[in-house]
């Protein structure tokens, strides 16, 4: 731990500490712009010049460059180091087009901070600048090269660290640029990264465009709503508009990084179809005759079919303040089916990571100081993207990453993959747990037996699993596993991404109440009558559509709150709209047990470029702004309870009558959120093992999984990712394929219980045979194929004249 | 021909006929390959390796560190990979000797090569040629395939159990790639930005591993070294501290420009007046690039200056290449400088902002100054870039270039002025 | 036109297989397209990444970097001028006017017969030559008028032989 003096300053830092970063820590900010804490130092822009008068190299050094040693004395301050600092900026600035005013970094330019924190104010060269043409990099990045300072920065973000593989640097002298080999969009998940760390204007988010200057945003610490992972994010709205997101820092977390779907799936705020007003029985009615009706609605089910005839249905997006408030509403009335998710396999599975999670839980900065990472049935590009951006940060780091799963590997790193099928899987886990191996070719038996034996030996292994293929059982499985790899000394850590941002929340919240099934048996039972769900689709979310259908079709009221139209608030009789995430307060908790605030960025309202359609806002003026109503879920719930509607007193009230949650209280000020160390009740011992039923022979055993493009409400309603998803399509193994005449990219139908479905055949050596793969997409052609249920079965047929 | 060139002992350039390559029956004739043979059956590599040390031979590719003590460095006795890299990627402006030995007598080089993979124990050595030197290229092809045949390559090298390989890489434009940790990314096909240092190549070179890289000339001179001794090689030296002969590339205003073996600490005034034959035309010497593009500018005040390291920068200037440029009494000290600026400019990898951006910049204001478009606000402000870019870069390659602004700085300040003060260069003719 | 001949593309294929850093090949490949081609297309690029088992990015990140690999049409034979500083000692500044006057192109051009293309490089390694080009893969100096008229005529009989 050496202590170093900078510009008169003791400061103790860890060795391999350099000296901007020890200075960072005196809150001492030396001009930079090749150096970032998350991409480390290059040595390229020379402008954190300093002079170091003690130590082995003394005189002008880079900062970013030079380790911290002990008794090292450093000034920023020196004469000399200011002078060529101002140099740097200076030359830096002899291309630069000065076009600021027209610049979407303009107001958060670190180009412009840094030119003026270095001194250089005047423009001497007067000789003629280079030029670039431009390169169309797709749908969410613009490029403008001359603006470019040849930091490094983006190639180093996008290609180190992030894995992408088709952006890079060209030419030589000052005239290097950055680009791909041709235009096109960039395929890394993560490509919006370039555009935050990108110091000054060359990439600006294209969603975002020439919207509004980046000083007139209203902006609020937040966390992103489409995983389990709880990314940090800064949204940035105006004129009653959710414009873009940035990654926030949370080191603990996401780091500086988030990925596209986080980050250009903003537009379900400002989504035309946004409910607005209340509803009752398809009449649009103020929020007083609404919740009048509510209430009537209740205390009539009451009082015909008696106390507990209402159920509760909480959810997986709702905040945790909104889901606590729900049970206590549901206890008032009697009720004893609360129910927090509506998918009952994802509902164990919460239960399960909240009761068995404990200290070996790992965030996605602990998975980048593993040493062996090992995947069963998880794809975190499409469950939790940002963690395959941790597990590549793992192998660079030197990690060993290890796969098994049917499905072709898609993180953005180097790992062994092993292709087994589901019910392998689940041997696996059990027989990597049990150490005895059965029912294995000699080769796999081999393999895994080794892999369990590095698995011991490894100094901080992590398992990684996910609900869609290995089910509940699976899950429960990994646990044991998990258990069996953690000999006193050296626990082995586990993550489960799960089905939404607040899933956590409602796995710890059911408490060993029932699940939707015996929810569902209930209501067929006759015994509910009436169902408060708040911002659920279990029309939707549920597996299996008919039985839900069939089940909600026989209640007498069904209330629902939410922000975005679903199945479920077609069929509602009540419909009481409330707040996307950007537009109130909550708090979720991550796949970790992380309880994380969120603030409010914007109020809600119809925004001025769809009221002024296209052009100048509409000249009425107005107390309140058109598209106003809807409310946070908490806020209304709080109101039916009467208890208090502003935030602060709300999570004093609740922190209060759940100890649990006594963080709340503070939460807004924690800076990488609290864990919450209360355990949860595990789910009740199930008899059905999620078992296949034997297939027919000819047909495929169907595993609907997420992709991607996303399958959560926030990203089917964003347009903007709409590039990113794929018509619908089918993977399956190449002999699979060929067996149907079938080749990769050809046109077939697909038959399973679920009727007919055109899709784009996608084919592959990996995968195992008999097994097919259908990305699941809400409100698209494969709604219907939820994953998460199991397998189906399907047979797949060539369509003759489709390309 | 000089008439003091018999003065003069021809180690390199012994076997050297002009428009002729050596072969290897022709070299061996010569006492070729006879340092090989010594050393794999006489002698052991830290002998070897010791030889050189005490031979005191520097390198010859412009920097002059000692080679021996990069040896010294290198974990030759470390088992795994490791690599020896010649560096022929000779582009430095006014450099031509590489060329000219590989052109006259490649077995050299390849003698020199095998020699000091076996003193580094480096199985696979490389020689890494510049796209210009195809005529080199293809001797060294050759040379190799017939050291190969006569048994000096492959496995077990005269049954002394070492294998060696050598590999001829031929490159396609750019001087960066003889900064050696660019040319090192370069070999791997990476983009040739030179790397961090530390690690050194020494540690983590070619492929991660820890690799030793040398000039041509330099590893040419170890067979003569392995075969008369320490003390031989620091006797053919003019200078106490010097040793061996060194290949002077001749060029500029002069009578005869060629490339010649002369003894290191050879006065420049030898060089230009006998060796050279004077200044073209009979006219003055105005001032010289000592060593290459860039080394700070000699002037005639300092013709008197023994051409080797120490005394050179006693005088402000490097021993470089020993590639001697002289500009005679009509040059324009600014145009010559804006020439060399252009060149490093252009040249520059755009890794690192001073080079990259502040280059050009420089390159600006003498073309202003040369225009007699300048003011004496530009003269300051070219001396606080040369201040602000000396010492500041990433690599080598910008300190270079400021060479010769230090000596246009230093021995021109009157002739920049004048072009500010006349509103035109001076030099030229109206 | 073909970018490089199959057994060419065997060559590099089956030597990317065999050694432990198929992209220390990346020059020798982009070299080998253009001696074939004349010049490197978008094509060759992609090519090139396919033999040796690469990133085209990879392969274009060093293919602009040099040079001496022409990522755009050249003429048959490329005609590289040095312009450093032993040549300017010695006309090459007038050289290089001439050669332009000659050919009627300025620097970066082809002549509209596409024979040659004029550029300027960097230090060719034949001060003691000076004034010196190199076409193709010859250097020639020192240069003359005369002497350039003559190498010209040699160069575009050889080409259209």
């Amino acid at each position: 731990m050496p202590t170093l003096t900078i510009d008169n300053q003791p400061v103790t830092v860890a060795e391999g500490t350099t000296i901007i970063q020890a200075a960072e820590r005196l809150g001492l900010v030396i001009p930079h712009f090749c150096y970032h804490e998350a991409l480390g130092a290059a040595g390229s822009c020379r402008l954190c010049a300093v002079r170091i008068e003690k130590g082995p190299l003394k005189g002008i050094q880079m900062a970013c460059m030079i380790p911290a040693q002990d008794g090292m004395v450093v000034t920023t301050l020196d004469p000399e180091a200011v002078e060529f600092r101002a140099h740097v900026a200076e030359w830096a600035m002899t291309d630069h087009p000065h076009d600021c005013p027209v610049c979407d970094e303009g107001g958060e330019c670190q180009l412009q901070e840094m030119t003026i924190a270095a001194g250089h104010g005047t423009r001497r060269f007067r000789g003629l600048k280079r030029t670039y043409p431009n390169q169309d990099l797709g749908p969410f990045i613009v490029q403008e090269m001359n603006r470019c300072i040849q930091c490094y920065r983006c190639v180093r973000t996008y290609r180190d660290y992030c894995g992408g593989t088709d952006y890079g640097t060209f030419g030589s002298r000052n005239r290097v640029a950055y680009g791909r080999v041709t235009a096109g969009r960039l395929a890394s998940p993560f490509s919006g990264n370039i555009i935050d760390l990108c110091p000054t204007g060359v990439l600006t988010d294209k969603t975002f465009r020439f919207k509004c200057r980046s000083w007139d945003l209203q902006e609020a610490p937040s966390v992103c709503p489409h995983c389990s992972l709880g990314c940090n994010t800064l949204p940035g709205a105006r004129y009653r508009e959710l414009l873009r997101v940035k990654a926030r820092v949370n080191r603990a977390v996401n780091g500086f990084f988030i990925c596209d779907r986080g980050r250009f799936g903003h537009g379900y705020q400002n989504h035309p179809q946004r409910l607005r007003e209340p509803h009752v029985d398809g009449e649009s009615v103020s929020w007083n005759d609404a919740l009048a009706a509510v209430h009537e609605r209740i205390s009539q089910t009451t009082e015909h079919h008696g106390h507990g005839t209402v159920a509760f249905l909480g959810s997986r997006r709702a905040t945790l303040e909104a889901n606590l408030l729900l049970g206590q509403w549901a206890a008032a009335t009697g009720c004893t089916r609360t129910v927090y998710e509506c998918h009952p396999e994802f509902d164990r599975i919460a239960r399960t990571v909240a009761a068995r999670l404990g200290d070996q839980r790992r965030s996605p900065g602990d998975i980048q100081r593993s040493d062996f990472i090992l995947l069963i049935g998880a794809e975190p590009l499409a469950e939790a993207p940002v963690l395959a951006l941790a597990i590549r940060q793992a192998k660079r780091n030197g990690a060993r990453i290890v796969i098994l799963d049917p499905r072709p590997p898609q993180l953005p790193c180097a790992f062994e993959h092993l292709p087994l099928t589901p019910e392998q899987l689940q041997l696996a886990l059990e027989q990597l747990a049990t150490k005895k191996f059965k029912g294995w070719t000699r080769d796999e038996s081999t393999t895994l037996r080794n892999l369990g034996k590095d698995l011991t030996a490894a100094q901080n292994p992590v398992i990684i699993g996910a609900g869609a293929l290995l089910g509940a059982a699976g899950i429960e499985r990994l646990f044991d596993l998990v258990d069996a790899s953690s000999p006193a000394a050296r626990p082995c850590g586990v993550l489960v991404p799960l089905a939404g941002p607040n899933s956590y929340a409602a796995g710890l919240l059911s408490n060993g109440g029932p699940d939707f099934d015996d929810l569902l048996d209930a209501i067929l039972n006759g015994m509910v009558k009436t169902l408060v769900c708040l911002e659920t689709d279990p029309f939707e979310d549920y597996p299996q559509h008919g039985r839900a259908q069939s089940a909600l079709a026989q209640l007498e009221s069904l209330i629902v709150l939410d922000a975005l139209p679903t199945q479920t608030t077609r069929h509602a009789d009540i419909v009481l709209p409330t707040t996307v995430p950007v537009e109130s307060d909550g708090c979720y908790i991550n796949h970790e047990g992380r309880l994380q605030a969120f603030a409010k960025v914007l109020d809600p309202g119809l925004s001025v470029a769809v009221t002024g359609g296209g052009d100048h806002p509409p000249r009425i003026f107005e107390q309140s702004a058109p598209g106003n109503l809807p409310r946070p879920a908490w806020a209304i719930l709080a109101e039916i309870l009467k208890l208090p509607t502003e935030t602060a007193a709300l999570r004093q009230q609740l922190a209060r009558t759940d100890n649990r949650f006594a963080a709340l209280t503070q939460i807004h000020r924690a800076a990488e959120g609290e864990i919450v160390t209360a355990i949860g009740i595990p789910p009740r011992p199930q008899d059905d093992d999620g078992a296949v039923e034997s297939s027919v022979p000819g047909s495929l055993q169907l595993w609907p999984i997420d992709t991607f493009g996303g399958a959560d409400i926030f990203s089917t309603y964003s347009v903007h990712l709409d590039p990113l998803r794929d018509e619908p399509y089918i993977l399956l193994a190449d002999e699979d394929a060929k067996q149907r005449g079938l080749t990769d990219g050809a046109g077939a139908v697909l038959t399973s219980e679920l009727g007919h479905l055109k899709v784009r055949v996608r084919c592959t050596a990996t995968i195992p045979a008999g097994i097919a793969f259908l990305p699941h997409l809400l409100r698209g052609a494969t709604a219907g194929f939820v994953p998460g249920g199991g397998a189906l079965s399907c047979t797949l047929k060539s369509v003759e004249g489709e390309a | 021909m000089s008439p003091r060139m018999s003065e003069y002992p021809q180690v390199l350039f012994k076997n050297r006929v002009p428009g002729e390559t050596v072969l290897i029956d022709g070299y061996r004739t010569t006492g070729g390959y006879t340092a090989l043979e010594k050393a794999f059956k006489e002698l052991d590599p830290a002998t070897i390796r010791d030889q050189v040390k005490r031979a005191n031979l520097r390198g010859r590719g412009g920097a002059g560190f000692p080679t021996g003590i990069k040896w010294s460095f290198f974990p030759a006795d470390q088992p795994g990979e490791k690599y020896l890299v010649c560096n022929c990627d000779e582009m430095e402006p006014g450099t031509y000797k590489d060329r000219e030995l590989l052109k006259a007598d490649p077995h050299q080089l390849i003698e020199g090569v095998i020699i000091a993979a076996f003193a580094l124990q480096t199985p696979v050595a490389y020689i890494f040629i510049r796209y210009a030197f195809e005529d080199c290229a293809a001797n060294l092809d050759r040379a190799v395939a017939e050291a190969a045949a006569a048994g000096y390559l492959g496995k077990n090298i005269l049954g002394s159990g070492f294998d060696c390989e050598i590999h001829v890489h031929r490159s396609a434009g750019r001087y960066i790639l003889g900064e050696e940790t660019a040319l090192l990314n370069g070999l791997e096909g990476k983009r040739p930005n030179p790397r961090s240092k530390p690690p050194f190549p020494a540690v983590r070179g070619l492929f991660g591993q820890p690799t030793t890289v040398n000039n041509v000339e330099t590893l040419a001179n170890v067979p003569h070294i392995i075969n008369h001794g320490a003390e031989w090689f620091k006797g053919l030296a003019r200078t106490l501290e010097g040793a061996g002969t060194k290949l002077f590339g001749l060029s500029g205003h002069l009578e005869r420009t060629a490339c010649f073996e002369l003894p290191v600490g050879i006065l420049l005034r030898e060089v230009v007046e006998e060796v050279g034959g004077g200044v073209r035309g009979g006219r003055t010497f105005k001032a010289c690039l000592p060593g290459g593009a860039s080394t700070p500018y000699l002037t005639a005040a300092q013709l008197d200056t023994p051409l080797d390291f120490e005394p050179l920068e006693a005088v402000g200037s490097r021993f470089g290449t020993a590639g001697v440029t002289v500009f005679d009494d009509t040059t324009c000290m600014v145009a010559a400088t804006l020439n060399l600026i252009r060149f490093f400019a252009r040249e520059s990898c755009g890794w690192c902002t001073p080079c990259r951006d502040g280059l050009p910049v420089v390159a600006w204001l003498l073309d202003k100054i040369e225009a007699g478009k300048a003011t004496f606000d530009d003269i300051d402000m070219l001396k606080d870039q040369f201040r602000n870019i000396s010492g500041r870069s990433f690599c080598a390659l910008a300190e270079g270039a400021m060479g010769p602004v230090a000596g246009l700085l230093n021995h021109f300040e009157q002739e920049l002025a004048d072009h500010v003060i006349k509103g035109r260069c001076p030099l030229k003719k109206k | 036109m073909e970018l490089l001949p199959e057994n060419q593309q065997e060559f590099f294929r089956s030597k990317a297989a065999a050694i432990a850093h198929p992209r220390e090949l990346v020059i020798d490949a982009l070299r080998a397209v253009q001696s074939h081609h004349g010049w490197v297309p978008d094509e060759g690029v992609t090519l090139v990444a396919a033999l040796l088992g690469i990133l085209p990015i990879e392969v274009e990140e060093v293919a602009t970097f040099y040079d001496k690999i022409f990522r755009r049409p050249v003429g048959k034979r490329v005609i590289h001028v040095c312009d450093s500083i032993c040549c300017w000692t010695r006309e090459g500044e007038a050289i290089f006017t001439y050669l332009q006057e000659k050919l009627g192109i300025a620097p970066g051009e082809t002549t509209t017969d596409g024979v040659f293309t004029l550029l300027p490089t960097c230090c060719l390694g034949a001060c003691g030559d000076a004034p010196a080009m190199m076409i193709g893969l010859t250097t020639y100096g020192p240069l003359t008028p005369q002497r350039i008229d003559e190498i010209l005529a040699q160069v575009r009989a050889e080409v259209s032989a």
